[in-house]
């Protein structure tokens, strides 16, 4: 069904990121904001997907947002870097999404959601590492991944699935050895982004952690909120609910906390 | 959402949060029918991998419930929880509980009356007297061996010796018994459960199909176990009178244990015994007697009256199946088929050492039967990716393997239905050994594929 052949293939053929995207992170990682705004500004597609989804109610914005360097104010330093980089990561995704019922609407929301939910959480944590606040951005390219191997196969895997509860990080990993995970952190090595970002995300998982003690308390905090935005209907809808194993053991000390910062009653 | 069966049990396994406003969401009307169509004796939510619901949460599964049980006759309810979550949910629904909770679905499949695994010892708890009794009745009617503890105590005490039972049951309620007949199998001979009065109702509740696959797939010898029947009437006698009819273009028998015709007219039981069935007084007169069991063909399944030959339309649709086939294994294994030969005869298998086999059968627009035959290192290889590790346990195989076959026939199902042939699949069955195979297969004329992956050959045969 899937190979190792097929893995290396979908590597490849990720471009590298962006000049302008390298340019405007490089000012943002400079603190230049105001130049940061002018250069992203050079790119059209970049443009209007930081006006979608700063203005997306989760942002809470009142008036409609359009200038790019206001955009780019109001979010500052570490946020404005984790939505370009979201913006990366959403390059990836299909135009027509057939494993999945999304759309470049609903998995923008995913994004913001998952964007905003993690922010609330590091801010609980007492977490200021500005890296941290990326880590979120590689998680949803989990699914791109899965979309984009899988989607030829839709009926070997629906077969496959009716006859034993098994998600599409176990069939990868028992067919080739490789998880989703491992593709994700090719993807955020090609695209030169900081390492603890993909450790942490290999630790979200569920199934391997790193050692470290602040890298896998964040990745139980990420699987729990990964599972907590897949559980609303619009996600579950798209059928996201059960891509990958979730592991409540993993977080189940966690569940308290996660309920408070979350407000879940 | 689908449902995954195994063991007679449809569980759906929701993942995360439960709430009144995802539920709709995550089971919807079109996969309760797809639960439906599976024929399984149970529905179940799991909540293994939910680490918050609410009542909302539940409701919403609950009127899918209601649903399923007046249009099915399934069981239906909640299975894989913890102490907390059980008791949160007998206190969201306090003595309005009209659903069943099992704290595993391997505890779910022991109330199923499609499963099969029987003599088995099972110690259970509830602090519900007429609980403790319904469930010992119900897994003693199963087959099993149920030892009632009758106090926490008592089942504390006794569930410390876990190497003692098969089972431990405890956290579990019975929230309406099954309606269907219960079925399970001893050795090679099915045995169905009735009770009370029989009357017309026997009609709905009998899994007639299950009956014609079992019969399709060799089973030879049927035994009511009718200890506890009452009385039955004149629609009951017709169904019995019609079910050995059709049992006989087989050369199968149907046999009724432990009726007592006190409250029914003696001139019924001429009339069945007329029609071929034969009664006994105990279930020992016939399982302890190998004479007899072979005598009755519980120990053959060779001797089919109506040997059907294979036909045009089915060797015209052969591509299918060897492409639903060839695609399930190839998907599985990762690796390449090569076809080596194709020929129409009866079934040879050249070395029937280390092999084990696995049949399905299909109705419908087509009828027949595909057999596979592995050797058990590619048995092995092609279960891993559903197993997930390297084993030895041929039991493990070989119930994986049915599974495989599940997937090819599923498979067959698809690629058929493209060509507008709807058919249907039977359950799947499993052959340790060759020999035990040929015992249905010996004589009857089929297409055979000899195939190899990776230079380990491979048998495909096509029958009727």
């Amino acid at each position: 069904m899937i190979t190792k052949n097929k893995i290396d293939s979908f590597i490849e053929k990720i471009p590298p990121s962006p000049k302008i995207i390298k340019e405007t992170l490089l000012l943002v990682n400079q603190g230049e904001l105001t130049k940061a705004a002018k250069v992203a500004g050079e790119d059209m597609a970049l443009r209007t997907y930081l006006k979608n989804i700063v203005n997306k109610p989760i942002y809470g914005f009142t008036n409609e947002v359009n200038d790019l360097s206001q955009i780019f104010a109001i979010l500052g330093l570490s946020l404005t870097k984790q939505t370009v980089y979201n913006y990366m990561i959403s390059l990836l995704s299909p135009d027509k999404w057939v494993l999945f019922k999304l759309n470049k609407k609903t998995f923008y929301e995913l994004q913001a959601d998952l964007s905003k939910n993690w922010e609330k959480i590091l801010k609980y944590l007492n977490i200021s590492d500005k890296e941290m606040y990326n880590a979120i951005t590689l998680l949803p390219s989990s699914i791109i991944i899965t979309e984009a191997l899988f989607f030829e196969h839709l009926d070997d895997v629906k077969l496959l699935r009716e006859t034993k509860a098994i998600d599409f990080n176990t069939i990868l990993s028992r067919l080739c050895g490789v998880s989703l995970f491992d593709i994700c952190e090719e993807i955020a090595k090609k695209w030169e982004m900081n390492e603890v970002i993909y450790k942490v995300i290999q630790s979200s998982s569920g199934t391997k952690q790193s050692g470290n003690k602040e890298i896998d308390t964040l990745g139980k905090w990420m699987h729990l909120l990964l599972f907590y935005e897949l559980s609303k209907p619009i996600f579950i809808e798209a059928r996201l609910n059960d891509f990958i194993d979730f592991q409540i053991d993993f977080v189940a000390d966690i569940y308290s906390e996660f309920a408070e910062v979350m407000e879940i009653s | 959402m689908k449902a995954v069966l195994k063991k007679g049990v449809a569980v759906f396994t929701p993942q995360g949060f439960l709430d009144g406003n995802n539920t709709s969401e995550l089971l919807s009307i079109d996969d309760i029918e797809s639960a439906i169509n599976l024929k399984a004796d149970m529905i179940l939510v799991s909540l293994k991998k939910v680490i918050f619901f609410n009542k909302n949460g539940l409701d919403a599964f609950t009127k899918l419930f209601h649903a399923v049980r007046k249009k099915n006759h399934s069981i239906v309810g909640f299975c894989d929880y913890d102490a907390i979550k059980y008791d949160a949910i007998r206190k969201f629904f306090g003595d309005q509980i009209d659903f069943s909770l099992y704290k595993t679905s391997d505890i779910a499949s022991l109330f199923s009356s499609g499963f099969k695994e029987t003599d088995k010892t099972v110690l259970l708890y509830s602090p519900d007297k007429s609980q403790r009794t319904a469930m010992a009745i119900d897994l003693h009617d199963g087959g099993y061996n149920p030892i009632v503890a009758q106090t926490e105590e008592e089942f504390n005490d006794k569930a410390s010796k876990k190497e003692l039972y098969d089972y431990i049951i405890d956290l579990t309620y019975l929230g309406h018994m099954g309606q269907k007949i219960a079925t399970r199998v001893a050795g090679n001979a099915i045995i169905y459960t009735v009770s009370q009065f029989l009357d017309a109702e026997i009609n709905d509740k009998f899994n007639i199909e299950y009956h014609k696959n079992s019969l399709n797939v060799g089973f030879r010898l049927f035994i009511f176990d009718a200890y506890k029947t009452i009385s039955m009437n004149v629609h009951a006698l017709n169904f019995f009178s019609k079910l050995a009819s059709s049992a006989a273009e087989y050369n199968a028998t149907i046999s009724i244990v432990g009726m007592s015709f006190n409250k029914t007219p003696e001139s019924f039981k001429e009339t069945l015994e007329d029609s071929g069935i034969i009664f006994y007084e105990q279930m020992d007169d016939i399982l302890q007697n190998k004479e007899l069991l072979k005598e009755l063909g519980a120990s053959s399944a060779s001797n089919i009256k109506n040997k059907r030959t294979i036909n045009k339309q089915t060797v015209t649709e052969l591509p299918s199946f060897i492409s639903a086939t060839v695609g399930t294994i190839e998907m599985m294994t990762n690796a390449k088929a090569i076809k080596n030969g194709v020929k129409i005869d009866n079934i040879f298998i050249d070395d029937k050492k280390d092999k084990i086999a696995s049949s399905i059968g299909y109705y419908g627009d087509l009828d027949g039967m595909v057999i596979l035959v592995f050797p058990i290192i590619i048995a092995k290889k092609a279960c891993e990716l559903l197993i997930g590790e390297q084993t030895d346990d041929i039991e493990l195989i070989l119930d994986t393997l049915a599974e495989l076959v599940n997937i090819v026939g599923g498979k067959i199902k698809t690629l058929l239905a493209d060509e507008n042939i709807n058919v249907n699949i039977t359950l799947p069955r499993t052959y340790g050994n060759i020999d035990s195979l040929l015992e249905v297969i010996e004589n009857k004329k089929g297409v055979q594929v000899d195939l190899s992956f990776n230079d380990d050959k491979f048998l495909f045969f096509l029958t009727r």
